[in-house]
């Protein structure tokens, strides 16, 4: 901050400490109340926070990379391919990524039958807070949730909080609708375990299926085609198990009734800032696991929500 | 059908500083030609770095070429580590310094900012009012028409996961010229988002 009894420079936080607030960093305890009370320092974090959101947007969209083909030559006797790929049941690779989100709440002690505070904070990130509930309403950019305890929560939304979808969402798979598609192939076919709709999203990335990306056509219930870039079709069925991810979704696109899990500081009056909200159709049964954020970063955030951090 | 090699398991940014010391273990298993360690450092980093440099030079071809050159650096030059900064910001230094070396005239232009303060003004500007009213979208395709040099310091500051200290060394500037770079990058970004808003 530049506010010292000696800095006359300027009374607001300093580049530094507005970064830092966006990118989840720790900053002092000085900078965090100066943080709460100036609306001009609030407004410079959104406006870099819209700037960082643009960054990783374009990050998130750079393709994803195979192997440095030149190490390969260098080391001959070592397989090609990085890794073994060990195949998963459709199911087992369903929650994974849907219990990102059941997990992020079981690193915080938070189950869905507590009744503790509404808020709650989060390990793995001091500046984080969490809340967990039923989606009742949205408002616009908010949304109100319901908590176990009953109590509402009104969780507020920017232009860059991360919002995702996922649970058997196979409405959301239309004609023309860019997905990448994991799952067991067969005779031509592939059994959809995880369709991840929209533009790529790296963390949703369960180990043992090669991902197949295309376009939607000829969508209905029981599958589609996907048209790969190179004009390949491959006929893709689904199934109630088939899980639906959508990375990338708005706040307008969730649906009342869903859990909602959503992170962020906590802002005046109960409610919560969000950097990430995900909401999630359909909880799966037993135990969760326990997969906190390796981070504080947005990035960590939202692959926390999706894929379990 | 895709690169049955791609890395399915890349997450598009895994940064976290916690993991510093793991980083330091491959790097060092790597240096004694451990593959499965090389796997494991493109996994982590691959996609932050490829992001990065596409980012700058704005052309998927070369930058895959500039990441595979950065990472057979890596490879060659494990052993070289000292530990003076986190890995992350070495590997990204080491394709800054390769993508200099691919693009013309042998290293990055930077233009004049260090005249811009990083104190607000007395009032916002066109171009802050442009940003205040600007959508996601709009910002990504504003930040595709910057100048290299504030495209670069935007894509380390938010989307590599380093600290501003880790980005000046990575830029090889004082930490000031970096917050004074991103101050100007962000006046552009306003100033291209306003001409947009005006062309509308």
């Amino acid at each position: 901050m530049n506010a010292g009894p000696a800095d006359t420079r300027s009374p607001h936080l300093d580049l530094g400490d507005l970064i830092a607030e966006v990118n989840g960093q720790a900053i002092d305890d000085r900078a965090r109340e100066h943080l709460t009370r100036c609306e001009h320092c609030r407004a410079e974090v959104n406006r870099w926070d819209l700037v960082a959101g643009g960054v990783r947007g374009l990050a998130a969209a750079a393709p994803e990379t195979a192997q440095p083909a030149r190490l390969r030559p260098t080391r001959p006797g070592v397989p090609a391919g990085p890794r073994r790929r060990t195949v998963l049941a459709a199911s087992a690779a369903a929650a994974v990524v849907l219990l990102g989100a059941a997990g992020y709440a079981a690193s915080t002690a938070l189950t869905r039958h507590a009744s503790g505070p509404v808020l709650t904070s989060v390990g793995g990130c001091a500046a984080l807070r969490q809340a967990q509930g039923t989606l009742e309403q949205v408002n616009g950019t908010s949304l109100v949730i319901k908590t176990a305890s009953g109590q509402p929560v009104t969780v507020t939304t920017r232009a860059s909080t991360f919002v995702s979808m996922s649970g058997p969402l196979l409405g959301d798979i239309t004609d023309g609708a860019s997905v990448m598609v994991r799952g067991h192939q067969s005779g031509g076919t592939i059994a959809a375990a995880i369709v991840t709709v929209g533009p790529p999203f790296s963390a949703v990335n369960p180990p043992g299926f090669v991902p197949v990306r295309g376009t939607v056509a000829g969508a209905s219930t029981a599958g589609f085609t996907l048209v790969t870039s190179s004009g390949s079709r491959v006929r893709v069925t689904t199934s109630g198990d088939t899980l639906v991810v959508v990375p990338h979704a708005s706040v307008g696109q969730l649906r009342k009734g869903t859990t909602i899990f959503a992170l962020g500081s906590a802002g005046p009056d109960g409610t919560l800032a969000a950097r990430g909200v995900a909401a999630v159709s359909q909880l799966p049964a037993g135990p969760r696991l326990n997969a906190p954020t390796r981070g504080c970063s947005p990035a960590s955030i939202a692959a926390a929500l999706v894929s379990g951090g | 059908m895709d690169d049955p090699h791609r890395d399915v398991a890349a997450p598009i940014f895994t940064a976290s500083r916690d993991d510093a010391c793991d980083d330091v273990q491959l790097l060092r298993r790597i240096g004694a030609g451990d593959e499965d360690a090389m796997a494991a450092f493109y996994r982590e980093h691959g996609r932050v770095v490829l992001a990065q440099v596409l980012l700058v030079v704005g052309e998927r071809v070369l930058a895959e070429e500039i990441v595979q050159d950065a990472m057979l650096a890596v490879w060659r030059g494990a052993g070289s580590f000292r530990g003076e900064s986190s890995v992350r910001s070495w590997v990204i230094a080491i394709a800054r310094r390769q993508t200099r070396d691919r693009l013309r005239g042998g290293r990055l232009r930077i233009v004049d900012d260090a005249f811009l303060a990083e104190q607000p003004g007395p009032g916002p500007g066109p171009e802050v009012l442009a940003l205040d009213r600007a959508e996601l979208a709009e910002v990504r395709g504003a930040i595709r028409e910057l100048a290299a040099p504030h495209r670069e310091v935007l894509g380390l500051a938010f989307g590599t996961g380093l600290s501003l200290p880790e980005v000046a060394g990575v830029l090889e500037i004082p930490l000031g010229t970096v917050k004074s770079r991103l101050t100007a990058a962000r006046t552009s970004l306003g100033r291209i988002l306003d001409e947009k808003g005006q062309d509308r």
